[in-house]
């Protein structure tokens, strides 16, 4: 029983900081989709560009990889300025279905660029203040470093969104080419400059996870899809453009993908063993959020269009 | 009078002619090459398509040094020195995409036959495919037990199976036990009784499981936790988390470079401290997976061909240096495998004499080659024509090697079969 309190223990903390990875990966999703409508489906690939920035640049520059973070966050913002006068703002023009096919064809653009630039094996940072360190702060209970940094920042980055948005002039501009696009230009608001903002925004809040995160996962070009799924689910599941909403589903589907051990040790106390974790944890996720979708299409925090 | 003098120049004619066009083949042997050469397991397909490659420049050219048949002549001696020629084909992982590859490299490319594919869930709809079109088709590298378990007439394998290397890790756990192995003293069962593993959930990842499960049963341990996960998996925390949960003795995975990396990162940052840790091959035997140094120490993986293996074979050791000068590093299970299966298609089309597939089948079911012909450590290559495993290699061989650091450099040594061992045995794991 003793062993079971620590097992949901590990995997309530484990779940937190997964939780809160994910939703910073959401982050710059849910900022792009609240302004703008639209679905970026190259978000991981922001990532994956981040995940490359902090890879090259560290060594290059011998500096540790935390160190790279302003420059990730930078390359990410200069790429969704990039993609949105590139692309996007020619795209915005025709229906939703180009947009979709648009951000469709920006993903494979990117995967392939980074397959014919760095090739396609996965690469590792194997020196740097964060990877391979951990704290343990109970019985069993081990903080991972790369995820506890990648946590507070998600909750910093979270905050200063939020802030962003609800107590500045640009934010409330952002919030009211948001709600109508059209009634903000005759506002005098550069609906434009606002877009654009959301994707430098959006750009560098992933840019600046993916440069956390490779100091603990290998990047290779396919890397951003394995994020993406959990991204859509995440803005879908908290709200479609919801900041709020975003950092919440985050949450939740870290801890519900860490159930499953606590499962397993509850099934191992009665001496039943043969649980597909795996399987187990994401089919639990896309239930819960199958069920949010019908009885909440807007999701936990959207609001009605 | 005048006729028989021209019936007799033609017949002359002919005569002389005879062996020329006999030996008339084709100038090239064109080979499609199935491998995943881009996505999470690249790193595989690196080596795999580099080991086939050097097989068939050493086939094409005459190398005295290396003591190999394939390297005396210049190409296919049977065949009028056809030279190989290779199509490879990138199936990034997919079944699907390397059944339409096959089908393409068939029908359009006109190979006379294929080598492939790395996945046994692709090599698995690859075969199917030729044996659909009755194009032969030999496998290095896949090791899926079931695959040759569906009495194909078009596929061989040289490779051992995951059958064969799980037992091999099983009889390894218990020499352990018995103190066979080299620099430790027998270890109390107890100790090593309870077993975890976590491997990924494709067509190889899912049999290992099946065939760790069943072994464990038959030797006797406790298997506590048996896990299948995506190779293409955003976090692996949750399953580390119920591998620990077990105190497991040793902890068994099938993974392949991507996954097993962020296995290993996440088995650190958890703190996990089994007695053993063993992977089987795949991701465990990669430049990517040796690039993490010292954490890895101790951790074991099976493979086919390990660098110390030169020492005791000097045909390894030439071909090794040949692959290591070309590419900066040593051969790994993957290149010395793939290597080995193109070698073996060399060895089937000389015997053939032919490009036609009946003769190739025929020269697949009666080939014999020698083990002091290969690079890996087998007794040689011959196929089963009969039982319950048509096509299989029944000659082949694993061997289970330890990371260990020596001269600041981590590398492999045999361990296990315990007469071949090669250093010292580090016991217990010391922890990351």
């Amino acid at each position: 029983m003793e062993d079971l309190a620590i097992q949901a223990t590990k995997s309530l903390v484990s779940g937190l900081l997964m939780g809160l990875v994910f939703a910073l990966v959401a982050l710059g999703l849910t900022v792009i989709f609240g302004v703008m409508d639209i679905v970026n489906f190259a978000h991981g690939e922001f990532l994956m560009v981040g995940m490359y920035t902090t890879l090259l640049t560290s060594p290059l520059l011998g500096i540790d990889p935390v160190l790279t973070l302003p420059i990730a966050g930078l390359v990410g913002a200069l790429l969704g300025v990039m993609c949105y006068f590139g692309l996007i703002r020619f795209l915005i023009k025709g229906p939703m279905i180009a947009q979709l096919f648009g951000t469709f064809g920006l993903m494979i653009f990117l995967r392939n660029l980074a397959l014919l630039f760095m090739g396609s094996e996965p690469r590792v940072i194997h020196q740097g203040w964060l990877v391979g360190k951990s704290f343990i702060v109970g019985p069993g209970v081990v903080l991972e470093s790369t995820k506890l940094a990648v946590a507070v920042l998600s909750l910093v980055s979270f905050a200063v969104v939020w802030w962003l948005i609800n107590r500045t002039k640009v934010g409330r501009a952002l919030t009211a080419t948001s709600l109508d696009a059209e009634g903000a230009r005759y506002m005098g608001i550069s609906t434009e400059k606002m877009n654009a903002l959301a994707w430098a925004v959006g750009g560098a809040s992933v840019g600046i996870a993916g440069g956390l995160l490779v100091n603990f996962w290998p990047v290779e070009p396919g890397v951003g899809l394995l994020f993406t799924m959990i991204a859509f689910a995440t803005v879908a599941l908290g709200g479609f453009g919801s900041v709020r909403g975003a950092l919440v589903a985050g949450i939740l589907i870290g801890i519900i993908v860490n159930i499953p051990p606590v499962w397993d040790s509850m099934m191992r106390l009665v001496d039943v063993t043969g649980l597909d974790i795996h399987s187990f944890k994401y089919t639990m996720v896309y239930a819960i959020y199958f069920l949010i979708m019908v009885l909440r299409p807007q999701g936990l925090f959207g609001w009605k269009q | 009078m005048r006729k028989i003098a021209i019936l007799a120049a033609i017949a002359i004619m002919v005569a002389l002619l005879a062996p020329a066009l006999a030996v008339a083949g084709p100038k090239e042997i064109k080979i499609g090459v199935i491998y995943p050469l881009t996505g999470s397991v690249a790193a595989a397909g690196r080596e795999l398509r580099n080991g086939a490659e050097l097989a068939a420049e050493i086939a094409n050219n005459v190398m005295p040094k290396i003591d190999m048949t394939m390297a005396k002549n210049a190409g296919i001696k049977s065949l009028g020195g056809a030279k190989i020629v290779l199509i490879f084909k990138d199936h990034q992982g997919n079944p699907q995409l390397g059944a339409d590859l096959a089908k393409k490299l068939i029908k359009d490319d006109k190979v006379v036959g294929i080598l492939g594919c790395y996945h046994s869930s692709v090599t698995k709809t690859v075969s199917a495919v030729c044996e659909r079109y009755g194009v032969p088709m030999i496998n290095g590298s896949s090791t899926s037990p079931t695959l040759t378990k569906r009495g194909f007439k078009w596929f061989w394998r040289t490779t051992p199976h995951d059958k064969w290397f799980t037992k091999d890790l099983f009889e390894f756990l218990v020499g352990l036990s018995k103190g066979k192995v080299k620099g430790v003293k027998a270890v109390p069962m107890a100790e090593l009784k309870t077993l975890a593993s976590a491997c990924e959930k494709t067509e190889w990842g899912s049999n290992v499981s099946l065939e760790i499960a069943n072994f464990a049963k038959e030797y006797g341990f406790d298997l506590k936790a048996n896990i299948l996960y995506a190779a293409k998996s955003p976090d692996l925390s949750s399953e580390v988390q119920s591998m620990i949960a077990t105190k497991p003795g040793a902890m068994l995975f099938a993974s392949y470079t991507s996954d097993a990396l962020l296995m290993i990162k996440t088995l650190k940052s958890m703190k996990a401290k089994p007695k053993v840790i063993w992977g089987q091959d795949a991701g465990f035997d990669k430049p990517e997976f040796r690039a993490l140094g010292g954490e890895i120490e101790g951790i074991l993986t099976r493979s086919v061909f390990l660098p110390s293996v030169v020492k005791m074979k000097p045909l390894a050791g030439e071909v090794n240096s040949m692959y290591a000068k070309k590419h900066g590093h040593d051969m790994d299970g993957a290149s010395a495998r793939s290597f080995t299966g193109l070698q073996t298609w060399v060895y089937v089309l000389e015997k053939a004499g032919s490009t036609e597939p009946k003769a190739i089948q025929q020269a697949a079911n009666t080939i014999s080659i020698p083990g002091k012909q290969l690079v890996v450590p087998w007794v040689g290559i011959k196929f089963s024509t009969k039982g319950d495993e048509i096509g299989q290699n029944v000659l082949g061989n694993g061997l289970i090697g330890q990371y260990q650091m020596k001269d600041g450099k981590i590398g492999l040594q045999v361990v296990f079969p315990f007469d071949m061992a090669t250093a010292p045995m580090i016991f217990p794991f010391k922890g990351f």
